[in-house]
Protein backbone atom coordinates (compact mmCIF):
# COMPACT_ATOMS: atom_id res chain seq x y z
CA UNK A 1 0.00 0.00 0.00
CA UNK A 2 2.86 2.37 0.80
CA UNK A 3 4.22 2.24 -2.77
CA UNK A 4 0.79 3.00 -4.25
CA UNK A 5 0.36 5.90 -1.85
CA UNK A 6 3.81 7.29 -2.73
CA UNK A 7 3.00 7.03 -6.42
CA UNK A 8 -0.39 8.69 -5.89
CA UNK A 9 1.31 11.47 -3.95
CA UNK A 10 3.72 12.06 -6.83
CA UNK A 11 0.81 12.23 -9.25
CA UNK A 12 -1.44 14.49 -7.21
CA UNK A 13 1.06 16.47 -5.16
CA UNK A 14 -1.44 16.53 -2.30
CA UNK A 15 -1.61 14.12 0.60
CA UNK A 16 -5.39 14.15 0.94
CA UNK A 17 -5.98 13.53 -2.78
CA UNK A 18 -3.31 10.84 -2.71
CA UNK A 19 -5.09 9.02 0.11
CA UNK A 20 -8.39 9.16 -1.80
CA UNK A 21 -6.69 7.92 -4.94
CA UNK A 22 -5.00 5.08 -3.05
CA UNK A 23 -8.29 4.00 -1.54
CA UNK A 24 -10.00 4.08 -4.92
CA UNK A 25 -7.11 2.13 -6.47
CA UNK A 26 -7.42 -0.73 -4.01
CA UNK A 27 -11.19 -0.82 -4.35
CA UNK A 28 -10.88 -1.00 -8.14
CA UNK A 29 -8.14 -3.62 -7.90
CA UNK A 30 -10.20 -5.93 -5.72
CA UNK A 31 -13.22 -5.48 -7.97
CA UNK A 32 -11.06 -6.52 -10.94
CA UNK A 33 -8.89 -9.10 -9.27
CA UNK A 34 -9.83 -11.66 -11.96
CA UNK A 35 -8.07 -9.42 -14.51
CA UNK A 36 -4.76 -9.59 -12.71
CA UNK A 37 -2.31 -11.87 -14.49
CA UNK A 38 -0.57 -14.10 -11.94
CA UNK A 39 3.18 -13.98 -12.30
CA UNK A 40 3.23 -10.31 -13.31
CA UNK A 41 4.29 -7.69 -10.84
CA UNK A 42 1.35 -6.60 -8.70
CA UNK A 43 3.03 -3.26 -8.04
CA UNK A 44 2.97 -2.19 -11.68
CA UNK A 45 -0.62 -3.44 -12.08
CA UNK A 46 -1.71 -1.32 -9.09
CA UNK A 47 0.25 1.66 -10.42
CA UNK A 48 -1.54 1.29 -13.75
CA UNK A 49 -4.95 1.38 -12.05
CA UNK A 50 -3.85 4.33 -9.94
CA UNK A 51 -2.61 6.29 -12.94
CA UNK A 52 -5.73 5.57 -14.98
CA UNK A 53 -7.96 6.77 -12.15
CA UNK A 54 -5.85 9.88 -11.76
CA UNK A 55 -5.93 10.72 -15.46
CA UNK A 56 -9.67 10.22 -15.58
CA UNK A 57 -10.07 12.91 -12.95
CA UNK A 58 -7.71 15.37 -14.56
CA UNK A 59 -8.54 18.26 -16.81
CA UNK A 60 -7.34 16.75 -20.08
CA UNK A 61 -7.10 20.04 -21.90
CA UNK A 62 -4.80 21.51 -19.29
CA UNK A 63 -2.70 18.35 -19.23
CA UNK A 64 -2.37 18.25 -23.00
CA UNK A 65 -1.31 21.89 -23.09
CA UNK A 66 1.34 21.23 -20.44
CA UNK A 67 2.69 18.23 -22.33
CA UNK A 68 2.83 20.10 -25.62
CA UNK A 69 4.67 23.06 -24.16
CA UNK A 70 7.31 20.83 -22.58
CA UNK A 71 7.72 18.79 -25.75
CA UNK A 72 8.39 21.96 -27.71
CA UNK A 73 11.02 22.95 -25.16
CA UNK A 74 12.62 19.54 -25.39
CA UNK A 75 12.78 18.95 -29.11
CA UNK A 76 15.02 15.87 -29.42
CA UNK A 77 17.08 17.63 -32.06
CA UNK A 78 18.22 20.00 -29.31
CA UNK A 79 19.27 17.25 -26.92
CA UNK A 80 22.88 16.18 -27.14
CA UNK A 81 24.25 12.80 -26.14
CA UNK A 82 26.34 14.35 -23.43
CA UNK A 83 24.58 16.34 -20.76
CA UNK A 84 24.98 20.10 -21.23
CA UNK A 85 25.51 20.24 -17.48
CA UNK A 86 28.36 17.75 -17.77
CA UNK A 87 29.89 19.93 -20.46
CA UNK A 88 29.56 22.95 -18.18
CA UNK A 89 31.19 21.34 -15.13
CA UNK A 90 33.58 18.80 -16.64
CA UNK A 91 36.69 20.91 -16.09
CA UNK A 92 35.98 21.50 -12.40
CA UNK A 93 33.85 18.54 -11.33
CA UNK A 94 33.84 15.87 -14.04
CA UNK A 95 32.51 13.19 -11.69
CA UNK A 96 29.50 15.27 -10.75
CA UNK A 97 30.19 15.12 -7.04
CA UNK A 98 28.14 18.30 -6.64
CA UNK A 99 24.97 16.21 -7.10
CA UNK A 100 25.61 14.87 -3.60
CA UNK A 101 25.37 18.39 -2.22
CA UNK A 102 21.93 19.03 -3.67
CA UNK A 103 19.35 18.50 -0.94
CA UNK A 104 16.70 15.83 -1.38
CA UNK A 105 13.83 18.30 -1.04
CA UNK A 106 15.15 20.29 -3.97
CA UNK A 107 15.41 17.13 -6.09
CA UNK A 108 11.83 16.26 -5.20
CA UNK A 109 10.67 19.77 -6.06
CA UNK A 110 12.41 19.54 -9.41
CA UNK A 111 10.78 16.17 -10.12
CA UNK A 112 7.38 17.54 -9.17
CA UNK A 113 7.91 20.49 -11.51
CA UNK A 114 8.42 18.21 -14.52
CA UNK A 115 5.53 17.90 -16.91
CA UNK A 116 3.48 14.78 -16.43
CA UNK A 117 4.92 12.69 -19.23
CA UNK A 118 8.48 13.14 -17.95
CA UNK A 119 7.62 13.08 -14.25
CA UNK A 120 5.89 9.73 -14.41
CA UNK A 121 8.76 7.89 -16.09
CA UNK A 122 11.34 9.43 -13.73
CA UNK A 123 9.23 8.52 -10.69
CA UNK A 124 8.54 4.99 -11.91
CA UNK A 125 12.15 4.29 -12.89
CA UNK A 126 14.30 6.25 -10.47
CA UNK A 127 12.11 6.32 -7.38
CA UNK A 128 10.12 3.10 -7.71
CA UNK A 129 12.65 0.96 -9.57
CA UNK A 130 10.34 -0.35 -12.31
CA UNK A 131 11.91 -1.70 -15.51
CA UNK A 132 11.45 0.04 -18.86
CA UNK A 133 9.20 -2.80 -19.96
CA UNK A 134 7.00 -2.52 -16.89
CA UNK A 135 6.71 1.24 -17.36
CA UNK A 136 5.89 0.81 -21.07
CA UNK A 137 3.17 -1.68 -20.16
CA UNK A 138 1.73 0.72 -17.59
CA UNK A 139 1.69 3.72 -19.87
CA UNK A 140 0.65 1.83 -22.99
CA UNK A 141 3.63 3.11 -25.00
CA UNK A 142 6.61 1.40 -26.69
CA UNK A 143 9.77 0.79 -24.65
CA UNK A 144 11.57 3.24 -26.96
CA UNK A 145 9.22 6.00 -25.82
CA UNK A 146 10.01 5.22 -22.18
CA UNK A 147 13.75 5.47 -22.94
CA UNK A 148 13.28 8.72 -24.79
CA UNK A 149 11.12 10.31 -22.08
CA UNK A 150 13.41 9.13 -19.31
CA UNK A 151 16.42 10.51 -21.13
CA UNK A 152 14.79 13.89 -21.61
CA UNK A 153 13.25 13.97 -18.15
CA UNK A 154 16.65 13.36 -16.57
CA UNK A 155 18.25 16.00 -18.76
CA UNK A 156 15.63 18.59 -17.72
CA UNK A 157 16.19 17.66 -14.08
CA UNK A 158 19.95 18.01 -14.47
CA UNK A 159 19.61 21.48 -15.91
CA UNK A 160 17.18 22.66 -13.24
CA UNK A 161 19.21 21.18 -10.39
CA UNK A 162 22.38 22.63 -11.82
CA UNK A 163 20.74 26.07 -11.84
CA UNK A 164 19.78 25.54 -8.20
CA UNK A 165 23.28 24.32 -7.30
CA UNK A 166 24.83 27.34 -9.02
CA UNK A 167 22.44 29.74 -7.27
CA UNK A 168 23.39 28.21 -3.90
CA UNK A 169 27.11 28.38 -4.63
CA UNK A 170 27.39 24.58 -4.62
CA UNK A 171 28.94 24.70 -8.07
CA UNK A 172 30.38 27.58 -10.03
CA UNK A 173 28.11 28.65 -12.82
CA UNK A 174 29.10 28.20 -16.42
CA UNK A 175 27.06 29.02 -19.47
CA UNK A 176 25.13 25.78 -19.98
CA UNK A 177 23.56 26.96 -23.20
CA UNK A 178 26.80 27.58 -25.01
CA UNK A 179 28.82 24.64 -23.71
CA UNK A 180 30.07 22.72 -26.70
CA UNK A 181 30.20 18.96 -27.02
CA UNK A 182 33.11 16.97 -28.28
CA UNK A 183 33.10 15.43 -31.70
CA UNK A 184 30.67 12.59 -31.00
CA UNK A 185 27.99 15.06 -30.02
CA UNK A 186 24.90 15.14 -32.18
CA UNK A 187 21.15 14.98 -32.06
CA UNK A 188 19.50 12.11 -30.25
CA UNK A 189 16.95 10.28 -32.33
CA UNK A 190 13.51 10.13 -30.83
CA UNK A 191 13.04 6.41 -30.29
CA UNK A 192 9.31 6.83 -29.86
CA UNK A 193 8.73 7.18 -33.58
CA UNK B 1 38.13 -1.85 -15.28
CA UNK B 2 41.63 -1.01 -16.37
CA UNK B 3 43.87 1.26 -14.38
CA UNK B 4 44.91 3.18 -17.47
CA UNK B 5 42.33 4.62 -19.83
CA UNK B 6 42.82 5.13 -23.51
CA UNK B 7 42.07 8.31 -25.34
CA UNK B 8 38.57 8.63 -26.83
CA UNK B 9 38.25 5.85 -29.36
CA UNK B 10 35.79 4.53 -31.87
CA UNK B 11 37.42 1.20 -32.50
CA UNK B 12 36.01 -2.01 -31.01
CA UNK B 13 32.45 -3.28 -31.10
CA UNK B 14 30.96 -0.14 -29.52
CA UNK B 15 31.79 3.41 -30.61
CA UNK B 16 31.86 6.44 -28.30
CA UNK B 17 28.66 7.58 -29.95
CA UNK B 18 26.81 4.37 -29.13
CA UNK B 19 28.31 4.10 -25.65
CA UNK B 20 27.10 7.60 -24.79
CA UNK B 21 23.67 6.90 -26.23
CA UNK B 22 23.41 3.80 -24.07
CA UNK B 23 24.85 5.12 -20.82
CA UNK B 24 21.50 5.44 -19.02
CA UNK B 25 20.34 2.05 -20.28
CA UNK B 26 23.60 0.56 -19.07
CA UNK B 27 23.27 2.16 -15.63
CA UNK B 28 19.64 1.05 -15.45
CA UNK B 29 20.58 -2.56 -16.25
CA UNK B 30 18.37 -2.52 -19.34
CA UNK B 31 20.80 -3.82 -21.96
CA UNK B 32 21.02 -7.45 -22.95
CA UNK B 33 24.06 -9.16 -21.40
CA UNK B 34 26.29 -9.13 -24.49
CA UNK B 35 25.67 -5.47 -25.32
CA UNK B 36 25.93 -4.54 -21.63
CA UNK B 37 29.37 -6.15 -21.49
CA UNK B 38 30.54 -4.30 -24.59
CA UNK B 39 29.14 -0.94 -23.54
CA UNK B 40 30.45 -1.38 -20.00
CA UNK B 41 33.89 -2.21 -21.29
CA UNK B 42 33.95 0.83 -23.53
CA UNK B 43 32.68 3.20 -20.83
CA UNK B 44 35.23 1.99 -18.31
CA UNK B 45 38.30 2.14 -20.55
CA UNK B 46 37.62 5.14 -22.79
CA UNK B 47 39.18 8.33 -21.45
CA UNK B 48 36.50 10.42 -23.18
CA UNK B 49 33.46 8.43 -22.05
CA UNK B 50 34.48 7.40 -18.53
CA UNK B 51 33.92 10.89 -17.05
CA UNK B 52 30.43 10.95 -18.58
CA UNK B 53 29.70 7.59 -16.96
CA UNK B 54 30.91 8.87 -13.56
CA UNK B 55 28.86 12.04 -13.92
CA UNK B 56 25.65 10.25 -14.93
CA UNK B 57 26.14 7.64 -12.21
CA UNK B 58 26.45 10.35 -9.53
CA UNK B 59 23.30 12.02 -10.82
CA UNK B 60 21.33 8.78 -10.90
CA UNK B 61 22.48 7.89 -7.38
CA UNK B 62 21.35 11.32 -6.15
CA UNK B 63 17.86 10.59 -7.49
CA UNK B 64 17.77 7.12 -6.00
CA UNK B 65 18.86 8.14 -2.52
CA UNK B 66 15.75 10.26 -2.01
CA UNK B 67 13.93 9.00 1.07
CA UNK B 68 10.57 7.34 0.52
CA UNK B 69 8.75 10.08 2.38
CA UNK B 70 6.17 9.86 5.11
CA UNK B 71 4.02 6.72 4.91
CA UNK B 72 0.26 6.98 4.59
CA UNK B 73 -1.70 7.33 7.78
CA UNK B 74 -2.89 4.25 9.63
CA UNK B 75 -6.41 5.57 9.08
CA UNK B 76 -5.98 5.04 5.34
CA UNK B 77 -5.36 1.35 5.84
CA UNK B 78 -8.52 1.12 7.95
CA UNK B 79 -10.53 3.13 5.42
CA UNK B 80 -9.44 0.83 2.60
CA UNK B 81 -10.39 -2.28 4.54
CA UNK B 82 -13.73 -0.70 5.45
CA UNK B 83 -14.48 0.27 1.85
CA UNK B 84 -13.63 -3.24 0.65
CA UNK B 85 -15.86 -4.71 3.30
CA UNK B 86 -18.77 -2.43 2.48
CA UNK B 87 -18.42 -3.36 -1.20
CA UNK B 88 -18.57 -7.04 -0.24
CA UNK B 89 -14.97 -7.61 -1.29
CA UNK B 90 -12.37 -9.65 0.52
CA UNK B 91 -8.62 -9.53 -0.04
CA UNK B 92 -7.55 -12.54 -2.16
CA UNK B 93 -5.74 -15.30 -0.28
Amino acid sequence: MDAVFRFALRLTGERERAEDLTQETFLRAFQNWDKYTPGTRAKSWLFTICRNLFLRGEDRTRRQREILSEVVDEDPRNVSRESTVFLAVRDRDPEGSFWNEVVDDEILRAIEALSEQFREVVVLSDLEGLSYEEIAGMLGVPVGTVKSRLFRGRRILQERLYEYAASQGIVRRADVGTASARTVDGPIEDESV
Amino acid sequence: MTSERSTPHDSGPVSCREALERVFEWLDGELDPELAREVGEHLSVCAGCFPVLSFERSFREALRRIPQGAPPSEDLRKQILASLESAGLRPPQ
